[in-house]
C-alpha cells in the first residue's frame, strides 16, 4: 500500500504528526531555567577514584617478609583475643583436644595460715593443688621470729595436697601435717583438710 | 602478571599458612600449663581426665597430678602413668564405697595407693551422711607412710570408726603416733599403744579433742 492509496482520514492523521511542534518561545526558558536549577549530579572525589583505581604494588623481599610477619602477629592477637583462658576456641563452638578440668573452685571463706620453720632457707614458696604447683605463685615471707617463714591465703573447701619448696628447689612436706602417699614422682606433699570454719 | 607480583605469591602463601597454625596455639600455650606436656603424652593425660569426667570420678585431682609433674620436670610418661594409677585407684574407691563426695573419694583413693587393700574401705560404705571420711582416711594414709603396717593401720582406723570417732580422735591418734614415731618408737608398737588410749564409744558422742592436736596444718 502506498501513500497515494492511503484513506484521506490516514492522510490527515499522518500530515498532522508531520507537522513541527510550535512551542512558545517563555515555555521554552522557563524549562531551560528550571534545568539550570538542577542540582549537579555528585561524583567521587579524586582521592577516592584513586582508592578504586588498579594499581600494582611493588615491594622488596624484606617488606614482604616484614609484611607477613605483620600478618602472623595479628593472626596471633586475634587468636588471644577470641579464645577462653583455657584455650578452647570460642569460634568453633566444639571442645578442642584440650580437655580442661574446671579449675575455678568455689568462693571460699577460710583463710589458711601457713607456717614453716627453714632457718638455713634464702626463699620458700607454697605450692599446692590450689596454685597449678606452681613455685612462683604463692611466695612465703619471713616472720618477725627468725626463720619462720609464713603465708596466708583462702582456700577453697575440700581436700587439698601442697608442700613447700625452699630455695627453689628443695621439696619439703609440712613436719606438722598429715602426709600424703608418695606422690609417683618422689616426692612426700602434706594434706589438709577445709571445712566451712575448720581445717584438719 | 608482573614479576614483583609473583614474587610476593610464596610470602603471602607462608603468612597465610603460619597465621592459621600458630594463633590458637599461641593463645592456648598461654593458658594451659599442660602444654608443656610433650603432644603425646599431653593428649594421654586429657583422654584419662575425660574418662573420669564420663565416670563422674573428680577430674580436678587427676589435673593437678599432671601439673604436679609437669613442676616437677617429671617424664611425660611417668606422668601419664602417675594419673593414670590415680584414676584407676578412684575408680576402684568409687566402686567399693559406692556414692560419696570428692573430697572423700579423693582420700579413699590415697588409701588404695598407699597399698592399702580395698576391702578395707567396705567397712566405710554404709556411713551415715554427713559422716565425712576424708580424715579417717587421711590418717589412714599417714601412718602408713610412717612405716605402720598396712593391716594393723587399716584395723586400728576402722576400729576407731565403728567407735563413733570424729576427726578429732583420729587425729589425736595421729598426732600421738607421730610423736611416738619420732622419739623412735617401733611404727607398729606406737599405734598398738596409742590405740588402747581410745575406748569404743557409741557413734554420735564428740570426743573431746586431744591436746597438741592443730590448729592448722604448719608446724
Amino acid at each position: 500500500m502506498t501513500e497515494e492509496s492511503q484513506h484521506p482520514y490516514v492522510e490527515r492523521i499522518v500530515s498532522e504528526a508531520r507537522r513541527p511542534v510550535e512551542l512558545d518561545p517563555a515555555a521554552r526558558d522557563h524549562l531551560m531555567a528550571l534545568v539550570r536549577m538542577e542540582a549537579a549530579p555528585r561524583r567521587r572525589s579524586s582521592r577516592v577514584r584513586d582508592l578504586f583505581r588498579v594499581r600494582s604494588l611493588v615491594l622488596s623481599p624484606a617488606a614482604g617478609m616484614a609484611f607477613a610477619a605483620g600478618l602472623v602477629g595479628l593472626g596471633v592477637f586475634a587468636g588471644a583475643l577470641y579464645s577462653h583462658r583455657d584455650g578452647r576456641s570460642t569460634a568453633a563452638g566444639q571442645p578442642s583436644v584440650v580437655a580442661v578440668s574446671n579449675p575455678q573452685l568455689p568462693v571460699s571463706d577460710t583463710v589458711v595460715q601457713f607456717i614453716v620453720m627453714a632457718p638455713r632457707a634464702n626463699a620458700v614458696s607454697l605450692v599446692g593443688d590450689f596454685n597449678g604447683w606452681n613455685a612462683a605463685a604463692t611466695p612465703m615471707r619471713p616472720t618477725t621470729r627468725a626463720g619462720v617463714w609464713s603465708v596466708t591465703l583462702p582456700l577453697a573447701e575440700g581436700r587439698h595436697l601442697y608442700a613447700y619448696i625452699v630455695n627453689g628447689s628443695q621439696w619439703l612436706a609440712d613436719p606438722g601435717a598429715p602426709i600424703a602417699s608418695d606422690d609417683g614422682f618422689g616426692h612426700k606433699n602434706s594434706v589438709i583438710l577445709v571445712r566451712p570454719g575448720a581445717i584438719l | 602478571m608482573p614479576r614483583h607480583a609473583r614474587s610476593l605469591i610464596p610470602v603471602a602463601c607462608v603468612a597465610l599458612l603460619a597465621l592459621v597454625a600458630t594463633a590458637p596455639r599461641a593463645a592456648a600455650q598461654d593458658t594451659d600449663p599442660l602444654s608443656k606436656l610433650d603432644a603425646s603424652s599431653r593428649f594421654a593425660v586429657e583422654a584419662i581426665i575425660d574418662s573420669a569426667r564420663v565416670k563422674g570420678l573428680p577430674v580436678a585431682a587427676l589435673r593437678s597430678k599432671a601439673l604436679e609433674g609437669v613442676a616437677v620436670h617429671a617424664d611425660g610418661r611417668r606422668i601419664v602413668s602417675v594419673v593414670h594409677g590415680l584414676f584407676s585407684s578412684m575408680r576402684e574407691a568409687r566402686s567399693v564405697l559406692g556414692p560419696v563426695n570428692d573430697t572423700d573419694l579423693e582420700a579413699a583413693a590415697e588409701v588404695l595407693s598407699a597399698g592399702v587393700q580395698p576391702e578395707a574401705l567396705t567397712s566405710f560404705r554404709d556411713a551415715p551422711r554427713g559422716r565425712p571420711l576424708a580424715s579417717a582416711f587421711t590418717v589412714l594414709v599417714d601412718l602408713v607412710t610412717r612405716g605402720v603396717p598396712r593391716d594393723d593401720a587399716a584395723s586400728a582406723i576402722v576400729k576407731l570408726w565403728r567407735s563413733g570417732a570424729r576427726d578429732a580422735d583420729f587425729y589425736g591418734l595421729w598426732n600421738s603416733v607421730k610423736s611416738d614415731i619420732l622419739e623412735g618408737l617401733n611404727p607398729g608398737a606406737a599405734l598398738q599403744n596409742r590405740v588402747r588410749e581410745f575406748p569404743g564409744r557409741a557413734p554420735g558422742n564428740t570426743l573431746t579433742p586431744p591436746t597438741g592436736q592443730p590448729e592448722s596444718p604448719s608446724s
